[in-house]
């Protein structure tokens, strides 16, 4: 009787674990792939003048990239991203120019 | 007959100078400071252009998170808003969207509407208004009165009312902003003045990154990095370029020299 209760006791506690955290990764999982890329490239203009040239261009081409996906979406969905999505491509460009030009900062 | 050519040549000149330098600008009530006409599609669909306060807005939210992370343009019309968008919940659709702001904590009336019911028709002249209504002015002052004074723009030192915590401008909004590592506190600097006897700039850039981020700035408004590697004068910026792009539109004027000529001469 003490092993049944125990069982279903578990299985009770499982199951709210997993709804739970299907309620806590919903947000994430529904969002598109295009958005999680833009979300993870553009997360770093606040850090831009300490990451390499190399890092930079990575970023750069990434944000080439989504400009393309982007400019695919609802003319909506579109205007907003792309502008976004070249403001950071631009500061990472412009980052990126300044290192190029002093040396000492692209030893970061 | 001397004078009169003299007069008439001093008329010339003067209104010459008028027409070639742009006259002066008529100077805002305060409530009117920072607001922006927005009429791109709305007299099209037979609705008057959308009136924007700005004084309304910024004490809800830094320049960044709208400008950035929603994607408002920098000058008025820029941004060529639709009622779509608005709809599918962009722009003014970000927040008014009739839903419970996790932010703000209260639910902000939906921007437009499918419908054109007499309800619908209601919450449309909220924003697309013909005249600024007296309603909107007097909560303009009762706002105002709690707020540090400042002597131009709208009245309000903006700077002063964030500190003493009287206003909390939100920086991030969830599902539109992106998690960021923390910036790095920018260090304020000098700009050596160009007058002689005028005290130099104190560029407070610390301030300027919290509400508005580096990519608001960079490159679109300032090109160069380095301290003094984009050139400009007074001229240029009361032609609303480089500082003028928000300084005398939103923030505060630019007439208001000592706000950033503000070095005392003695550290010179």
């Amino acid at each position: 009787m003490k092993t049944t209760s125990g069982f279903l006791y578990s299985v009770v506690v499982l199951a709210m674990i997993l709804v739970v955290s299907s309620f806590l990764t919903e947000g994430r999982c529904a969002e598109p792939t295009w958005r999680v890329e833009f979300d993870e490239t553009c997360a770093h203009t606040t850090d831009a003048m300490s990451l390499a040239p190399a890092e930079l261009e990575v970023l750069i081409a990434k944000c080439e990239h989504l400009q393309k996906i982007i400019e695919q979406l609802d003319e909506s969905t579109s205007k907003v991203f792309l502008k976004r999505v070249l403001m950071c491509k631009n500061l990472y460009q412009y980052v990126l120019d300044d290192k190029k030009k002093s040396p000492e900062n692209s030893a970061q | 007959m001397k004078k009169i050519f003299f007069g008439m040549c001093l008329l010339l000149i003067v209104v010459s100078v008028g027409w070639a330098g742009g006259m002066k600008k008529k100077k805002l009530p305060p409530y009117d400071y920072g607001s922006v006409s927005i009429n791109n599609y709305s007299q099209q669909s037979g609705m008057a252009p959308v009136l924007f306060d700005h004084w309304l807005h910024r004490q809800y939210a830094t320049c960044r998170l709208c400008h950035v992370d929603i994607g408002f343009g920098m000058t008025a019309g820029s941004t060529k808003i639709r009622a779509v968008d608005n709809m599918k919940g962009y722009f003014c659709g970000t927040c008014h969207n009739g839903k419970l702001n996790t932010v703000y904590m209260k639910k902000i009336f939906e921007s437009c509407a499918k419908e054109s019911g007499r309800e619908e028709y209601k919450r449309c002249t909220r924003c697309h208004v013909l005249e600024r209504s007296s309603i909107r002015e007097e909560e303009f002052e009762r706002f105002a009165e709690k707020m540090p004074k400042e002597r131009l723009g709208n009245g309000i030192d903006w700077e002063k009312a964030e500190a003493a915590g009287l206003i909390k401008p939100a920086d991030k909004l969830e599902g539109v902003s992106i998690i960021k590592p923390k910036l790095k506190v920018q260090q304020d600097f000098s700009l050596k003045s160009k007058v002689d006897g005028m005290p130099d700039i104190i560029f407070s850039h610390k301030k300027h990154t919290v509400w508005s981020g580096c990519e608001l700035c960079h490159p679109e408004i300032f090109v160069g990095i380095r301290k003094g590697a984009t050139k400009y004068s007074m001229v240029d910026l009361f032609e609303g370029r480089y500082c003028g792009v928000c300084h005398d539109k939103v923030a505060f004027p630019q007439t208001d020299c000592s706000r950033c000529h503000s070095k005392p001469p003695q550290e010179k």
